[in-house]
C-alpha cells in the first residue's frame, strides 16, 4: 500500500468503526472516496481498520475505474463510435489507468466524475434538459468532493464550452432555470457531502481554507517536476501522440465544417488541462489521469479519421492489424508495469510506492513473539512521519505512535528511523537492529530484545 | 637489573619478529547517493560511516582477490557477470554490479592459492540506501566449505554481528589473520527487493608462508 493509500485506508477503518467522516484540508481531500469505500468494505466483511485487506479497499476504484469505461457508451452520440470505442480499449488496456484504477485514492473516481460532467453538461446544453441540469450539478459536485482541483477543471471545461458557444452563432446558451437547477444541485450536493450529510458544517469553512494549502503545495513541497513530465507518462513509446495530433486535426476540420461539434470543446478542454497541470510544479504521475481522458478521446477522433480516410478492404484491414498491434503493444506494457513489477522502483508508475520490503516486518514480529510466547506486544513507534506503518501494524493491537523526544514508556519492541532519538539510546542497549525498507532510500529499524547468548 | 635486562631483551625479539604495519588502504568509488547523510544517534548501531576506517595491515599486503575467478550459488545471474566481482570497478552505475537471483545466495572468489588474510572490503550496491540482509563472510581452503571453514562476519540471527547501510565506503571487515584460498560472501536480499548484489570484493592479504 502506498503512504497516500494507507492514510485513506485509515479514514475509512475510522468510518467503519462508526466515527464521522471530518473534512480536513490539510490534503486528505473530499469525502467520495470513503463515501462509497465503507460499503464496499463492508459488504467485504470489515467492521473496523484492523478488518481491512487491500481487495476490499482497493475495489473502490477497481469498481468505479470499470464504470468508466462502460460510461464511453453514454459519449458515442457525441465523439462517434469508433472514437469511444477507441477511448474505452485505452482505459481499460494502457498501463496507467489500469495501474491507478486499483489504487485506493481519489484519482479514478475524480476522472469518472470529470467524465460524467463533461456527458451530462454536453446533454443539459443539447437538450435544455433540468434532469441532466441536474446531473451536471452533480456531477460537479462529486467532482469538488473528490478533491479541491476540481476547480481547474472547471475552468478549462468552461473554456471548452465557451468555444463552443462562440463558434456555434452563440444559439445555444442556457436558459436561467437551466443553470439554476445546476447551481441548486451543486451546492446542496457540496454542502451534504463535505458536513458528512449535515453532520459537521465546519467543513464548508474548511473547504475554503483548502485553497492557500493547495496553492502552496502546487508550488512543488518536494514533488516538483519538470514542464513535460505527464507527456512522458501519457505516450512513453511515442505513438498515441500520433494518433492524438490525428484527432486534434480532425477536431480543427469538424469546427470548420460544422461536422461535429463536440470536437472543438474536447481539444480545448484538453489543451487547457495540459497547460495548466503541466505548469504547476508539483506534480506526481496519477495526476496524469487528468490528461489521460481528453488525451484518450483525442487518440479516438485521431483513430476515426483515419479509418474514414481508408475508403478500400485492404487498407481498413491494415488498420485494424495495426491498431490490434498496438493494443497488444500496450497489454504487455501493463502486464509488466501493473501485475509483474507494481513495486519496482524502476516503474514509473510506482512514485515513492511503499518496498514490498515492508510486509516482512509484521511478519517478523509475529515470527519473534511466537518464538518468545509474547501475545500481546507492545510497540513503540518513534518516527516523525510513521506512515505508512499504522496500516503494516494494524493487527497488532498495543502499538503506539511518538514523534522523536518523546518518552515512549516500557515497549517489547521500538522502531525507529535510522536517526533515531538519542533519548533511546540507554534503552536500546540491549536490542538488535533490524532494517526494514519503507520507500526506495527510506529505511526504518526494528529493535528486538536480544537473547541472554546475544549481549555483547 | 637482571629483569630489566630480560624484560629488554623480550621486547627486541618482539619487535624484531613482528610485521611492519602499515594503513589500509584502497581506491573508493564516486558516492551515488545525493542528499544530506543522517547522522546516526545511536553509538551502538552500525549503520552508517562518514569515512574509510583506519585499518592496520602487515607491510606487503595486497589485494589478492583482483582478477580472480569467482562462482557462485546462481551461476545464472539476473543481471551482470560474476567476473565484475573482483574487476577493480567499484562504481555504482549498471554495468558495475552483478544482480543475483533472490533468496540466500553465494559468490566464492578462489585467491588460487592459500593465503595469510588481514581484511576484506565489499561494495554490494551503493546508488541506494539499502542494507543487505544475513551478510556473512567465510574463509576456508575446502572449496566446498565442509571443514576447516573461518567465519570473520556473520550479520545474520545467528551471528553478534550487527546489519550496515551500504554506502560508497564499502564494508570493512577484519578478516583478523584468517588463513585460506576461499573467500566465501553470502546474503539474503536486501530492504528494497529480495536479490542479491555484488559490486566487488577486495581480499587483503599475503601468500601464506
Amino acid at each position: 500500500m502506498h503512504t497516500d493509500e494507507s492514510v485513506n485506508a485509515y479514514l475509512t477503518g475510522n468510518l467503519l468503526a462508526g466515527e464521522t467522516y471530518k473534512y480536513d484540508p490539510q490534503d486528505k481531500h473530499g469525502p467520495v472516496l470513503f463515501l462509497l469505500a465503507k460499503p464496499i468494505a463492508q459488504l467485504g466483511g470489515a467492521k473496523n481498520f484492523s478488518d481491512l485487506t487491500e481487495t476490499q479497499l482497493r475495489l473502490t476504484p477497481v469498481l468505479v475505474g470499470s464504470a468508466m469505461i462502460l460510461l464511453f457508451g453514454c459519449a458515442v452520440e457525441i465523439f462517434g463510435f469508433i472514437a469511444c470505442l477507441t477511448a474505452a480499449l485505452l482505459f481499460a488496456i494502457a498501463p496507467l489507468p489500469v495501474y491507478y484504477s486499483r489504487y485506493f485514492i481519489h484519482e479514478t473516481l475524480f476522472v469518472a466524475a470529470t467524465f460524467g460532467l463533461i456527458l451530462s453538461g454536453w446533454q443539459t446544453l443539447k437538450n435544455n434538459s433540468l434532469w441532466f441540469a441536474a446531473l451536471t450539478g452533480l456531477c460537479a459536485a462529486l467532482l469538488l468532493a473528490c478533491k479541491e482541483t476540481a476547480a481547474i477543471h472547471f475552468f478549462a471545461l468552461a473554456c471548452g464550452a465557451f468555444a463552443a458557444w462562440f463558434t456555434t452563432a452563440r444559439k445555444y446558451f442556457p436558459a436561467p432555470k437551466i443553470i439554476a437547477t445546476s447551481l441548486m444541485v451543486f451546492i446542496a450536493t457540496t454542502i451534504l457531502l463535505f458536513t458528512w450529510f449535515g453532520q459537521n458544517f465546519g467543513a464548508l469553512a474548511d473547504l475554503f481554507h483548502a485553497i492557500p494549502r493547495v496553492v502552496a503545495r502546487a508550488g512543488g513541497e518536494g514533488h516538483a517536476k519538470p514542464f513535460f513530465y505527464y507527456f512522458e507518462l501519457l505516450d512513453p513509446l511515442f505513438i498515441l501522440s500520433f494518433l492524438a495530433a490525428a484527432g486534434i486535426y480532425t477536431a480543427i476540420c469538424d469546427t470548420v465544417s460544422g461536422a461535429r461539434k463536440a470536437a472543438l470543446p474536447l481539444m480545448i478542454y484538453a489543451v487547457a488541462v495540459a497547460l495548466i497541470y503541466s505548469a504547476i510544479p508539483y506534480k506526481t504521475p496519477w495526476l496524469t489521469l487528468n490528461l489521460w481522458l481528453p488525451f484518450t478521446l483525442l487518440c479516438g477522433l485521431g483513430v476515426s479519421a483515419i479509418v474514414s480516410a481508408f475508403n478500400n478492404k485492404a487498407g481498413r484491414w491494415g488498420a485494424g492489424i495495426v491498431g490490434i498491434f498496438l493494443l497488444a503493444t500496450l497489454g504487455a506494457q501493463t502486464q509488466e508495469l501493473v501485475f509483474q513489477k507494481p513495486a519496482d522502483e524502476k516503474n514509473l508508475l510506482a512514485y515513492a510506492h511503499t518496498t514490498p520490503d515492508i510486509l516482512n516486518l509484521p511478519a517478523k514480529l509475529e515470527e519473534i513473539c511466537r518464538a518468545r510466547k509474547i501475545v500481546q506486544p507492545r510497540i513503540a513507534v518513534v518516527m516523525k512521519d510513521a506512515w505508512p506503518l499504522p496500516w503494516y501494524l494494524r493487527k497488532f493491537s498495543r502499538v503506539g505512535f511518538w514523534p522523536p523526544g518523546l518518552e515512549t514508556g516500557d515497549a517489547d519492541f521500538f522502531i525507529t528511523t535510522t536517526d533515531a532519538p538519542t533519548n533511546l539510546t540507554a534503552r536500546l542497549e540491549n536490542f538488535r537492529p533490524e532494517f526494514f525498507g519503507v520507500r526506495p532510500n527510506v529505511l526504518l529499524i526494528l529493535w528486538t530484545p536480544r537473547p541472554a547468548d546475544k549481549l555483547p | 637489573m637482571k629483569n630489566l635486562i630480560l624484560l629488554a631483551a623480550t621486547l627486541l625479539t618482539a619487535t624484531a619478529f613482528a610485521e611492519d604495519m602499515i594503513p589500509l588502504k584502497t581506491d573508493l568509488p564516486n558516492p551515488l547517493m545525493v542528499g544530506t547523510p543522517v547522522p546516526i544517534s545511536i553509538p551502538k548501531l552500525e549503520a552508517k560511516i562518514k569515512k574509510f576506517p583506519d585499518f592496520q595491515v602487515p607491510a606487503g599486503t595486497v589485494n589478492l582477490a583482483k582478477g580472480k575467478k569467482v562462482s557462485s550459488s546462481d551461476n545464472d545471474p539476473v543481471i551482470g557477470s560474476l567476473d565484475l566481482i573482483t574487476d577493480g570497478d567499484k562504481e555504482g552505475d549498471e554495468g558495475s554490479w552483478v544482480e543475483l537471483g533472490s533468496g540466500k545466495q553465494w559468490v566464492q572468489i578462489d585467491l588460487a592459492n592459500a593465503a595469510t588474510i588481514s581484511a576484506i572490503v565489499v561494495w554490494h550496491y551503493h546508488s541506494q540506501e539499502r542494507v543487505y540482509r544475513d551478510v556473512v563472510v567465510q574463509i576456508s581452503d575446502d572449496p566446498k566449505f565442509e571443514k576447516d571453514v573461518t567465519t570473520i562476519y556473520d550479520n545474520s540471527s545467528a551471528g553478534k554481528d550487527l546489519p550496515y547501510i551500504e554506502s560508497y565506503l564499502g564494508k570493512l571487515i577484519d578478516a583478523k589473520g584468517a588463513k585460506g584460498r576461499y573467500v566465501r560472501l553470502s546474503s539474503a536480499g536486501n530492504t528494497t527487493n529480495k536479490l542479491n548484489h555484488y559490486i566487488e570484493v577486495e581480499v587483503f592479504g599475503k601468500p601464506a608462508a
